[in-house]
């Protein structure tokens, strides 16, 4: 409500003007020191009107290995060579469009793939005045194992499960099937729905998580473009089966485009009759809505996720409680990723063997990756669990420029570096866990022989600290410090103390972090040293 | 303020169903009740856990992670202040992993905090200097750094990490806009306290987060200077805060480091809430250096602005250190006050003064009766000093002509509430308000009157209680309110008339206690029938459905509270509002239960304690009639004199008594009618045509002026003394610092008087005199000095080891049956006309008492609000082409003000509001004096003026 209130505001103004708060406030009884806690929280709002020309370029992990730092400068001298006199350059984080890196945002429209040439002619348009169209998109021609219906939705799982289905034959499947939260955390799915549906409660949630933003995490958006009557349809399972009464879809703003198919397909299949009121004639009533995030990759975590929605800060909560028995306003609610939610109906209408036999190398399921950098074909793979980087990277074309493999990011930022020694190791929850990394947000990003993974670390540590809410002091504190030290040691005035001390304080963050960012924000770090020492000790005086 | 309740992140406590949970901590078996963290375990075994962000005061949040614990079982380490005891847990608060986390934790924050400097020892002499020098020298005795005490018992002398870069917004992160905190962000470590303290216990809402992650800091407001936005200073957040971010801004230079400090725990000297506070004392410079608030079942440690720091008033350089006589030059005394009052007396010796009152005062009485003397005593003196006072006037001037400033705020209330209940004190504590479902406040401006009270009140709304405020004049609480209800000024009995007649249409009414504990229910019925919401809406313009939805929510809540003010009282049908409250309660059964009842917000401290020590002029001690011969004999006997048996004058009938020549000679401790009684110009005639008029006071007040003699008195942190709460808890104060010059106890003064007037009392002590009052007073019998300690005690306290009565009328009303009254709706005496087309209300604000002797010299609380202020409407301002913040003259038929204008929403179009505080714009000259006739109250709320442009008249003359 209030942040549906100040998105309104900044529709209106393109910023939220100091009057407008005030009168926002007294409208809503709400105190100003709320409404500005929130308008200057959540990177979406503005505080100060925008220049005429705001470009900003995402300078997260998938950009930078494909030249994000070239391209800032390049945008600096065009503007300054374009007759607009009020544009500013700026940077942002990671846009979720690693596949299409670099990334820029232009007057909050998205460009992948950006150039000179594009930045130069996105400049000519808004000097004549024009407004900028959202790029192209091509979809792409792709089937899914995962998909029961073969690009042809039928609601067919749902159906079954209206019509005097079980809802514990779904749990039961889904257990079978071994499907784990596909969000990074990796709780089984099963146990999760079947706590959720034995909460006490008169009022349910169920919400899918969509609010990827980790640099090189990109798959739900594939997901929710190409496969948006699945993951429908498994929130919509998940309602029946837990008892949830509203359904809601809480989506990174960037991802606009997807918000319009989502919003495209409900309708649809709202007037149809399959979702919404007494969907394929079952008793129950459950209301589907959009929730378009106002930006901040904290939102993903789930707690904080619940907190935008009750418009405060998107500050994590302590767990225990966890939201399975106290979540939206203190109601049982159901948190799965977009991804999760997909694998459903296939699962309840095939079984939970059927998926679990896709596996490989031990492993057990399918998995939709992000591949991202330094490879030839980035983008988003299906592909069986455990498959191997080596032959993950096959499948996306091979090393780009005849690169050699130097280290890869088997889960996203957060789940460090391991050297291209390692790349044999199946992508799976265990095996990564047991190299002391983990499969997290399903984001493989791969880095050639020519980048300096302290570089790298920094690159990813600066992510974190602009990323952390602030709300607990290790994470707060430590990650300005983690950033601080390894800006030293670039700048050649580092020593080994320093790197003991990051270990230190690494050790307390993982300990006393409130929530994963803070726990798992020292790991890039981390994973360099443990791995990559020869580019930290090149900084270091006194080292050979 | 929208929010009702938690949205519920913790489990309820019915969660768990066991009785008790069984943990092991730091393998010592432990039996916890269910619901509680970790920490309470530990607290409760005599486990030290170090916390930063956690107090016991506020809701835990667990962001500093200082008390971080180890549970068997959990990867992560789990901050015990947020985590709840869990059957079979196994805990350890002290292995390395939390020892070494907790050294790290402080190392990081130690980082970035600002380093001492050498000019920290030198002592403050100026505000500017804290700019220069680190934060930590404000007053570095008076408030412990939580976070330099915890890194240097973990030995974290050299952080090694290398220091965020100061904050270059708010002059270096350093904001000293406030009158009274400095704040200093760089010495913030974000751990919330002040921002729970401000939004949750104070309810203010002003401090939150701003910004995100490492660039997050506190603000106020939408990020304004603290001095600039709606921060009202009660400085919860600087007493919450546990380091050096929030400190409060000295108030009395300089401060030296190496001051002999001493606390003495006393009260708060403004308000009826009788907050209970402790003093910090430079013994060696005999000065109060900070106030702070003290834990107690009044006030839970809260204060307000004017309670923290408005105390430098008795520090003040126009302070009376000796007694002083008129000079012959000054006579005969005119009826204005002169520019310089100093100017018209000369120091004289205590004997000398007292002498001549001695003569005087004996000398008038034998020339023209007893009933030629009075005396005013003051609500701001203890109970001590006013028994003493009425004694004097009672027993040595031979009259009962005694009575003081309780006629001007709820001798109506009072009234009404002898008359139908019989017994005239609040029926339930303010602190009820946590433990009830429906709150109703007409005539109160609680927050800036009441300002503790309403916390506790915005507290119970925010759980859920359901709040109605009622009033002509929106007052801020109204924010926090279900139901908002603005009538028309002076229509309360109709508007309560209209709730009544709602109620009982539709069955709300409570029959079986009507029948059980009421009598003449069928007056009120035939009543309040005519009342139906349409009449009612048309007489108040409160739209009908208003009328009926407030109805509902007070008549269908289970337990309903009722608060008011001056709002309802100062009315010359002041009586008939409170008696329609009392309806209302007994109407619903909502007395004799906690959570509901009938509370009458008393003004002054002591304004309760005076009534009951007998400074009335009907009854002596505990309010036995003077006119009850049986009574009489008692206080005869014990005084050993004969005494008046014919009730004495009030407040305003003894004004008018000395202008018919009747009352030639006073005696005033403590007040000042010059600017608190209505229609000053009378006053003035009165006080300048006494034969003899001696004032006790602390300043040359502006009644003091007129005087023939005036005595030195003491301030309230020189004194000891009980005072009597709006709860009637009778609490003790405790002598801080010496008092200044020949400055004497008030009490003393007296008996030196009544020496001199041959009536010598002789009282080794406060305590000595309180023991006389007892022995009068049977609701007191229990109460000793001992017994009070740091609590008090609420009277009645009929036997020695009672415990007191925190909730009256439990079984039953001193009067027996509970009775209905009846009022019908009577227009105001002045109504607004062609010539005065505006009404005017007349109140208090936030930062200023009453006729500002005190806090127009207290330096911070004059500096908020150096002048009066009058609230008009945009719409009427329009009307006359009156800026905001143009000067203008406000005049009714009995005088003439210049004030400045203030555009302001608050009151209703067609009225205006004036603070009576400011004697360059002095309120009551253009009050009226007429009065209720049962409580003989003014109607300070109502009369009826017009606003002129002051050019208008200038060009025209």
């Amino acid at each position: 409500m209030i942040i549906q209130e100040l998105s309104l505001i900044q529709k209106t103004h393109s910023y939220l003007p100091a009057d407008e708060l005030q009168a926002l406030s007294r409208r809503l009884n709400v105190p100003l020191y709320r409404l500005h806690g929130l308008a200057s929280f959540y990177p979406h709002f503005r505080l100060q009107p925008p220049p005429q020309v705001d470009i900003r370029v995402c300078h997260d992990m998938a950009c930078l290995l494909r030249g994000a730092a070239d391209l800032q400068a390049i945008a600096r001298t065009a503007v300054d060579a374009s007759p607009v006199t009020d544009a500013q350059v700026g940077t942002t984080a990671c846009l979720g469009q690693c596949d299409g890196a670099p990334a820029i945002v232009v007057n909050d429209q998205i460009y992948t793939d950006a150039s000179a040439q594009r930045i130069v002619s996105l400049l000519d348009s808004l000097a004549s005045g024009r407004t900028l169209r959202r790029q192209r998109y091509i979809a792409p021609d792709t089937a899914y194992v995962c998909d029961p219906y073969n690009g042809a939705p039928t609601y067919d799982a749902l159906r079954r499960l209206a019509h005097g289905g079980d809802a514990n034959a779904v749990i039961d499947a889904l257990k079978a099937s071994g499907l784990r939260g596909m969000g990074g955390a990796g709780f089984p799915t099963g146990v999760k729905w079947e706590l959720v549906r034995q909460a006490p409660g008169e009022t349910k949630y169920v919400i899918c998580n969509a609010d990827e933003s980790e640099p090189g995490t990109f798959k739900d958006r594939v997901i929710l473009q190409t496969l948006p009557d699945l993951v429908l349809e498994g929130m919509a399972l998940a309602a029946l089966a837990v008892g949830g009464r509203k359904a809601i879809i809480y989506i990174r703003h960037e991802y606009a485009r997807q918000r319009d198919v989502l919003l495209k397909t409900l309708r649809q299949r709202q007037d149809e009759g399959i979702l919404g009121s007494y969907m394929m004639g079952s008793a129950q009533h459950v209301e589907f809505e959009i929730f378009e995030s106002p930006g901040g990759y904290i939102c993903g975590e789930e707690t904080a996720l619940l907190e935008a929605l009750e418009d405060r800060r998107a500050e994590p909560r302590h767990k225990p409680p966890f939201p399975g028995t106290h979540g939206l306003f203190g109601a049982p609610t159901l948190l799965n990723n977009v991804e999760t939610f997909a694998m459903v109906p296939g699962i309840v209408l095939n079984g939970g063997d059927w998926w679990a036999g896709h596996g490989m190398n031990g492993a057990k399921g399918l998995k939709f990756l992000a591949v991202s950098g330094q490879v030839k074909n980035p983008g988003v793979y299906e592909v069986p669990l455990g498959i191997t980087v080596h032959k993950l990277i096959e499948r996306a074309g091979g090393m780009r420029y005849g690169r050699t493999l130097k280290a890869f990011a088997p889960g996203g930022a957060s789940s460090g570096f391991l050297p291209a020694g390692m790349a044999d190791i199946p992508l799976d929850f265990r095996t990564l866990a047991e190299a002391g990394s983990m499969l997290g947000s399903g984001a493989v990003v791969v880095v050639g022989d020519d980048v300096c993974m302290l570089e790298l670390a920094l690159n990813v540590g600066r992510f974190f600290r602009n990323e952390s809410c602030g709300k607990c002091v290790p994470c707060r504190v430590g990650s300005e410090k983690i950033v601080t030290l390894l800006e030293g040691i670039l700048a050649g005035r580092g020593s080994w103390a320093d790197l003991e001390l990051i270990e230190e304080l690494s050790d307390t963050m993982a300990l006393t972090s409130i929530c994963g960012l803070g726990q798992a924000a020292p790991n890039p770090i981390l994973s360099v040293i443990k791995h990559f020492k020869d580019d930290i000790t090149r900084y270091i005086k006194g080292s050979g | 303020m929208t929010s009702k309740g938690n949205s519920g992140h913790q489990p309820p406590a019915t969660g768990h169903r066991a009785s008790s949970i069984r943990i092991t901590m730091d393998g010592q078996p432990l039996d916890v009740a269910p619901g509680a963290t970790l920490y309470e375990a530990a607290q409760r075994a005599g486990i030290d856990i170090p916390v930063l962000c956690h107090s016991p005061k506020l809701e835990p949040v667990g962001v500093c992670r200082m008390c971080v614990v180890e549970v068997e079982g959990s990867r992560v380490l789990q901050a015990a202040c947020v985590r709840q005891a869990e059957d079979g847990m196994v805990v350890r608060t002290n292995s390395d992993k939390t020892t070494r986390s907790r050294a790290m934790l402080t190392e990081l924050l130690m980082s970035d905090y600002p380093k001492p400097v050498a000019s920290d020892q030198e002592p403050v002499t100026s505000e500017r200097q804290l700019l220069t020098t680190s934060h930590r020298p404000l007053a570095p005795a008076l408030k412990p750094d939580l976070l330099l005490e915890l890194a240097a018992a973990q030995g974290v002398t050299t952080p090694r990490f290398p220091a965020r870069p100061l904050l270059t917004s708010f002059d270096n992160g350093r904001d000293l806009s406030s009158s009274v905190i400095a704040v200093d962000h760089n010495a913030c470590i974000l751990c919330d306290r002040c921002i729970r303290a401000c939004d949750d216990v104070q309810c203010n809402d002003v401090i939150g987060r701003v910004g995100k992650g490492y660039t997050a800091r506190i603000a106020f407001d939408n990020d304004l200077p603290m001095g600039q936005s709606s921060c009202v200073s009660c400085g919860e957040c600087m007493a919450a805060c546990p380091t050096g971010a929030l400190t409060d801004k000295p108030l009395t230079l300089p401060l030296l480091a190496d001051a002999d400090h001493k606390q003495v725990d006393s009260l708060c000297p403004y308000c009826g809430v009788g907050c209970s506070i402790t003093y910090t004392v430079d013994t060696k410079a005999n000065t109060i250096v900070q106030v702070s608030g003290r834990a107690s079942p009044v006030n839970h440690g809260r204060l307000c602005v004017k309670g923290r720091y408005g105390f430098d008033y008795v520090h003040h350089g126009e302070r009376l250190l000796a007694p002083l006589i008129r000079k012959p030059a000054s006579y005969p005394k005119s009826i204005e006050p002169p520019a310089d009052p100093r100017q018209a007396f000369r120091e004289a010796t205590w004997d000398e003064a007292l002498d001549l009152a001695a003569q005087r005062f004996t000398a008038i009485r034998a020339a023209h009766g007893s009933q030629a003397l009075a005396g005013f005593g003051s609500a701001k003196c203890s109970n001590e000093d006013n028994y003493l006072f009425q004694k004097l006037i009672r027993a040595v001037f031979g009259t009962n002509n005694v009575d003081h400033c309780t006629r001007l705020c709820h001798a109506s209330s009072v009234a009404a509430l002898l008359d139908q209940i019989g017994g005239g004190s609040v029926s339930n504590p303010f602190s009820d308000a946590l433990d009830t479902d429906a709150i109703f406040i007409i005539g109160s401006n609680t927050t800036h009157n009441h300002p503790v009270a309403a916390t506790f009140i915005k507290q119970a709304a925010n759980a859920g209680a359901t709040l109605i405020v009622a009033d002509p004049r929106r007052p801020e609480i109204a924010d926090h309110a279900d139901h908002y209800v603005r009538f028309n000024p002076g229509t309360d009995v109709a508007f309560l008339n209209g709730l009544m007649h709602v109620i009982i249409r539709e069955g709300l009414h409570d029959a079986e206690f009507i029948e059980k504990c009421t009598e003449a229910f069928d007056r009120l019925r035939d009543t309040v029938i005519a009342y139906t919401p349409r009449l009612v809406s048309r007489l108040t313009g409160v739209p009908e459905q208003k009328v009926i939805d407030v109805a509902r929510a007070y008549g269908r809540a289970s337990r309903a509270m009722i608060f008011w003010g001056m709002g309802i009282s100062q009315h010359t049908t002041g009586t008939d509002n409170a008696r329609c409250l009392i309806n209302l309660a007994l109407l619903t059964g909502n007395i004799g239960r906690p959570g509901t009842g009938l509370h009458p917000l008393r003004g002054q401290n002591n304004v309760q304690g005076a009534s009951d020590v007998g400074l009335i002029p009907m009854v002596y001690t505990g309010y036995q009639s003077v006119a009850d011969a049986d009574v009489r004999r008692k206080f005869e006997a014990v005084w050993g004199v004969g005494l008046d048996p014919e009730p004495g004058l009030t407040v305003v009938e003894i004004m008018s008594a000395v202008l018919e020549g009747n009352i030639r000679a006073m005696f005033m401790m403590g007040e000042n009618p010059f600017l608190s009684d209505p229609n000053i110009n009378k006053v003035k005639k009165c006080l300048a045509g006494m034969d003899f008029l001696a004032v006790q006071d602390i300043f040359l007040t502006e009644t003091a002026a007129y005087a023939d003699v005036i005595l030195p008195g003491t301030s309230f942190p020189e004194k000891t003394g009980t005072f009597t709460n709006t709860d009637s808890r009778v609490q003790l104060a405790r002598q801080a610092i010496d008092p200044p010059g020949q400055v004497r106890d008030d009490w003393r003064i007296i008996v030196d008087l009544a020496a001199r007037m041959g009536y010598p009392m002789s009282y080794a002590s406060e305590e000595a005199i309180w023991r006389e009052i007892v022995s009068l007073t049977p609701v007191f019998t229990g109460i000793t000095y001992e017994r009070l300690e740091d609590q008090g005690i609420p009277w009645p306290c009929p036997e020695a080891e009672h415990p007191g009565v925190p909730i009256r009328f439990t079984d039953g009303f001193p009067r027996g049956k509970g009775k209905f009254e009846a009022a019908e709706f009577a227009p105001a005496k002045e109504l607004p006309d062609a010539d005065y087309p505006l009404v005017l209300n007349t109140g208090r604000v936030l930062q200023h008492w009453h006729t500002g002797t005190m806090t127009r010299r207290a330096k911070a609380l004059d500096a908020m609000v150096p002048e009066a202020l009058l609230e008009m409407t945009p719409a009427d301002m329009g009307a006359l082409n009156i800026e905001d913040g143009e000067r203008v003259r406000v005049v009714s038929r009995r005088g003439e003000i210049t004030v400045k204008v203030m555009a302001s929403a608050k009151p209703s179009t067609g009225s205006v509001f004036l603070p009576f505080h400011f004697k360059e714009a002095a309120a009551n000259l253009l009050t009226i004096d007429a009065l209720d006739p049962y409580g003989k109250i003014p109607e300070f709320k109502f009369c009826a003026v017009r606003v002129e442009k002051i050019a208008e008249r200038a060009g025209g003359s």
